[in-house]
């Protein structure tokens, strides 16, 4: 009973709770449900993050990356206590757009930020944040937008590669309230001020770290990388994140987000030559750095131009040593630019590693060559061959009507050789995309294009071998 | 070539011995304190006589030389040798207090990345072209422009990128038929990188005169590798139908051909249908004789 009082918010729900109780008191016994009250977590059973949700496969807690479309290939978000690496593209437009969607994700649920950066300002990064969509008004808009992407297609149903439109599409759900996990942002929008001021974050600017004389420490790690992870230690431990301190309020995740990591100004010279003498450091700062998320309620993403390392072996490591590894390619100034293939989006997005946590198999998504487009206002993620796909009816040949329609055909409707023909055909046609994707070359032809069957008694017809008709052209 | 002294920052101006840049950064010394502004330029491969060379007076008493030609070790015990060697020049040059717009020519960025390592050299930079935003401080409306000269040849590929990934913008000094031309590169903060083609000539008196392109036009695409690729051809098939052939296969009745129910039944990831359909569409060939071969036997 006593219990019962110092936990209710108000007098009258305490009232109403005594006189419940003595109306039905027929057992001593009470049952210790989930408490009227949120605010009090002290008392209440279910201690829920804001932000984070379960994994539907393990049971993980995610976090959610800023992005719902990177959100559902990574298999659902990214895990707390984990290490999401993007390999930036060359001008490092996109790359920082994702890091800013990170940090936005993070103020609009509340979470605690560290924004640690060797070339701009902390405080400029988090003015530079895309602002929210949070109303319906831009529902509508969003919606225009996807029914005029979609009418000239979804018309026509395919007729025999039918079996693609149960392939899952990238969901393209509207914006949402601030109540779910994901949200969307206008990155032609800046995040209002008041938003930013009502967050909690720490900032780490190298530069004002580093001191004015140039002394060069001989140890292991480079200056920069030791006085970011202190940096790093400190907060999570005076703030609690790793349970050190109880903390009285409400339990909070730190997102983390290291910008540009391993580039000249955090004084590493991966990028300058590829037998450098540290280049052990970046490594090691990754080891540590992972063992300091993994004990504590944190979330780390990290930019690094690894298009500028030298030495190839560091890249490796470094994926090894990262848990989730994202890639970005962007089409600017390579000659993919002008390819037709891609001329509806802005890059390609590999990813290249996801963690197995608690768990003996990976959560890979089926569709491989994924490419991005940054809309007006959204950035969205798609599968390269629907571009591909939706010229299906151009693939069939038009003249294969004639090997069904004679009587004696070795093509006959239901016969082996045409179900052969058919598969092989389409088997044709989608590996014929995916190398075009791949390598940018049109498979070459070699051998005189004719596809060879086994014998059946129909093709012996006249005495003589027939070949099987099943192209128009031979190819040059 | 305007927009080259318009943004601030970094610029890297990278010639090669066929094309070579001092030219072109004297050229845009010249501009730079035309327009009013104070220069500072640190020399370090050509004395200072010889720099000055070609500027009038007029221009000649608006730029500050620290000269690292003539002593660079600080062997001389007289002083007039920059403390700190280069990294501490460069530092001192990051310290300024005296407002309004400033630009720094490097003579050449390749001899201080030959004698200072890339690391130190790439803070430095950082640090000098992003002065205007000093934390604490008022924030300095005018941008600080760095010119730096960059030989290509002699640096790897790990240099010339860290020094890319940090410049706002990047001057390939190239040329065809005797007109050197500048391939600018210019990245704005959170936009695609603009790629320009600028044909120029540089006269005595160090001012730049644009120009068309050469009178032949010998490639108009800048980069040749970049053949648009086409990925309908040398395809084994016809994919431009004409309206017969189209109607012809719009006509063709597929072989395996469901039935539109049978279809939409199939695409439908029913979550656990209660009982399983067989769907059976006979063939030409099937007998739909319902009598039951084992009555033939004898058994």
């Amino acid at each position: 009973m006593a219990a019962v009082a110092t936990c209710g918010t108000g007098v009258g729900s305490t009232g109403s709770m005594v006189a419940a109780t003595s109306k039905n008191n027929v057992t001593s016994f009470q049952r210790k449900g989930p408490r009227a009250s949120g605010t009090d977590s002290g008392c209440s059973r279910l201690v829920s993050i804001a932000g984070t949700r379960p994994s539907v496969r393990n049971g993980q807690l995610l976090v959610s990356t800023g992005l719902p479309a990177l959100d559902q290939l990574l298999g659902g978000g990214l895990a707390v206590g984990t290490v999401l690496l993007i390999e930036e593209d060359k001008y490092n437009i996109y790359s920082s757009l994702l890091f800013k969607y990170f940090l936005a994700e993070g103020i609009i649920n509340g979470h605690t930020l560290l924004v640690a950066s060797a070339k701009e300002d902390p405080a400029d990064i988090l003015q530079e944040l895309p602002a929210p969509l949070l109303d319906d008004n831009y529902k509508k808009d969003f919606d225009e937008d996807v029914c005029n992407h979609q009418t000239p297609d979804s018309n026509i149903k395919m007729k025999i590669a039918w079996r693609y439109q149960l392939l899952p599409k990238i969901e393209q759900s509207g914006p949402v309230s601030s109540s779910r996990f994901g949200h969307y942002y206008d990155a032609s929008k800046r995040m209002p001020q008041e938003l930013i001021e009502a967050s909690k974050w720490h900032g780490f600017f190298f530069p004002e770290k580093l001191s004015s004389t140039l002394n060069i420490e001989p140890c292991s790690l480079t200056h920069g990388y030791r006085k970011l992870l202190q940096f790093i230690q400190k907060v999570i431990y005076e703030e609690g994140f790793d349970g050190s301190n109880p903390q009285k309020k409400q339990k909070n995740i730190l997102r983390i987000g290291i910008q540009n990591l391993g580039s000249t100004l955090w004084g590493d010279d991966i990028c300058c030559t590829e037998n450098c003498d540290n280049s052990h450091s970046l490594t090691k700062f990754l080891y540590v750095l992972r063992g300091l998320l993994r004990t504590s309620l944190s979330a780390c993403i990290i930019t690094m131009p690894t298009h500028l390392i030298q030495n190839k072996a560091i890249i490796a490591r470094v994926t090894n040593l990262s848990d989730t590894v994202v890639g970005l390619e962007s089409f600017i100034g390579s000659e993919r630019e002008t390819n037709p293939l891609y001329k509806d989006y802005h890059g390609l997005i590999h990813i290249r590693q996801i963690p197995r946590l608690n768990n003996l198999i990976y959560d890979v998504s089926d569709v491989k060559d994924l490419a991005f487009k940054l809309k007006r206002k959204l950035f969205t993620i798609e599968w390269v061959q629907d571009n591909y796909l939706r010229q299906e009816r151009n693939i069939y040949p038009p003249g294969f009507s004639y090997l069904l329609k004679q009587k004696d055909s070795a093509w006959g409707e239901g016969s082996l050789q045409h179900s052969t023909f058919l598969m092989s055909f389409l088997a044709k046609a989608t590996a014929f995309a995916s190398r075009l994707v791949r390598h940018s070359e049109p498979l070459k032809q070699t051998g005189s294009g004719r596809i060879l069957q086994a014998a059946g008694p129909r093709l012996w017809h006249d005495g003589r071998r027939q070949a099987a008709p099943g192209l128009l052209a031979v190819p040059p | 070539m305007e927009s080259v002294l318009a943004l601030g920052g970094l610029v890297l101006l990278r010639d090669s011995v066929e094309w070579e840049g001092r030219s072109l950064l004297k050229a845009l010394i010249k501009k730079a304190a035309l327009c009013g502004e104070q220069v500072h330029i640190l020399g370090c491969e050509v004395s200072e006589d010889e720099f000055r060379e070609g500027f009038d007076s007029s221009i000649n008493s608006r730029l500050i030389y620290h000269d690292l030609f003539r002593d660079p070790l600080s062997w001389s015990q007289t002083g007039e040798a920059l403390p700190g060697g280069p990294l501490g020049a460069l530092q001192a040059m990051c310290r300024r207090t005296d407002p309004g717009p400033f630009t720094i020519a490097l003579d050449s960025l390749s001899w201080l990345l030959l004698h200072l390592p890339c690391t130190a050299l790439c803070q430095a930079l950082c640090a000098l072209s992003h002065q205007h935003s000093r934390p604490g401080g008022s924030c300095l409306a005018e941008p600080v422009r760095v010119l730096g000269l960059l030989h290509e040849e002699l640096h790897g590929p790990g240099p010339l990128g860290a020094l890319s990934s940090l410049a706002q913008t990047e001057v390939t000094l190239s040329g065809a038929m005797g007109q050197a031309s500048a391939h600018i590169l210019s990245r704005r903060p959170r936009q695609r990188p603009a790629l320009q083609t600028q044909w120029f000539s540089i006269l005595p008196d160090f001012s730049l005169d644009l120009q068309g392109g050469p009178l032949l036009e010998s490639q108009p695409h800048p980069d040749p590798h970049t053949a648009p690729v086409d990925p309908t051809a040398h395809v084994t098939f016809n994919l431009h139908l004409s309206k017969k052939e189209r109607e012809a296969k719009d006509s063709l009745t597929l072989p395996f051909q469901f039935s539109s129910e049978k279809q939409q039944a199939l695409l439908r990831p029913g979550p656990g249908q209660a009982t399983s359909h067989i769907f059976y569409e006979p063939d030409a060939y099937d007998d739909l004789d319902q009598d039951d071969p084992d009555d033939d036997l004898d058994v």
